[in-house]
């Protein structure tokens, strides 16, 4: 797994690629939180991520928490059919704000 | 003659791993005639367990023997998973209403969701669980014996 953080117009853009799984999830819960208490805007893009597992998304939740106690933006974008049918699994999918692509999460942004 | 085909994984309860038996559970399935969502879902069935086993049976020690046994027979696909850790909390392994805010505990419910059987037993060797997955060809066979 491997994450990189960039900016689009105001977004943080976080972009994940690679297995995440429960020996990855809590190196990329860390940074995902620190990005969040740094910025107001947060996206993570998904499109590259080829595994996630319960405890991946236990941390996609716990920086949304996070988010919303802070009154910040969280939304994640670029989902596999791998990722999002483990969304649905976990009964998440409309908890999270979901885009398609990161043209829509900027488009979204601009209001 | 052999139809059958059985694999054995004895590995360390590291992480590192996980992707290994991944790897193998995929080929197994999609070999198996399982669609390809299936065969993902099988996967983090099988993945979500042995994590259990790491974070909850050998309280996240990386150095403890899991063995995985993957059987594919002509009608499904059996996993075998064997520890020698804590025994699991029975409240843990029962069937729950998913909390929406919950950070943990989806991974019981995700096996649960996929598998068609799951079955928890304290063996000799200890804490062995076994899922198990039917295969399209019989789901078809059954459907079809329905409307006859």
């Amino acid at each position: 797994m491997n994450a990189t953080i960039r900016s689009n117009q105001g977004t943080t853009i976080v972009d994940v690629t690679g297995h995440i799984d429960l020996g990855s999830s809590p190196a990329l819960r860390k940074s995902m939180l620190e990005c969040i208490k740094n910025n107001d805007r947060m996206a993570v893009n998904l499109s590259e991520v080829k595994y996630i597992d319960s405890s991946g998304i236990a941390s996609l939740l716990e920086i949304l928490k996070e988010a919303r106690n802070t009154r910040k933006k969280f939304v994640l974008f670029g989902l596999t059919p791998g990722v999002r049918e483990v969304l649905q699994l976990t009964r998440l999918t409309g908890v999270f704000e979901i885009y398609e692509s990161e043209d829509d999460v900027v488009k979204a942004a601009k209001g | 003659m052999v139809t059958d085909a059985l694999f054995k994984f004895v590995l360390p309860s590291h992480p590192r791993y996980l992707r290994v038996v991944r790897a193998a559970v995929g080929e197994l399935g999609s070999v198996s005639g399982l669609p390809a969502e299936d065969c993902r879902a099988v996967i983090l069935a099988v993945d979500e367990a042995l994590a259990n086993i790491i974070r909850h049976a050998y309280r996240g020690h990386f150095d403890r023997r899991i063995e995985v046994t993957c059987q594919a027979f002509a009608d499904r696909l059996e996993f075998d998973l064997l520890d020698q850790g804590e025994p699991p909390d029975p409240d843990r392994l029962a069937p729950h209403p998913l909390d929406d805010v919950a950070l943990s505990g989806r991974g019981t419910h995700i096996i649960r969701s996929i598998m068609d059987e799951v079955s928890y037993e304290q063996a000799p060797g200890g804490n062995r669980l076994r899922l198990s997955k039917r295969l399209p060809a019989v789901l078809s066979g059954v459907e079809e014996e329905g409307k006859s």
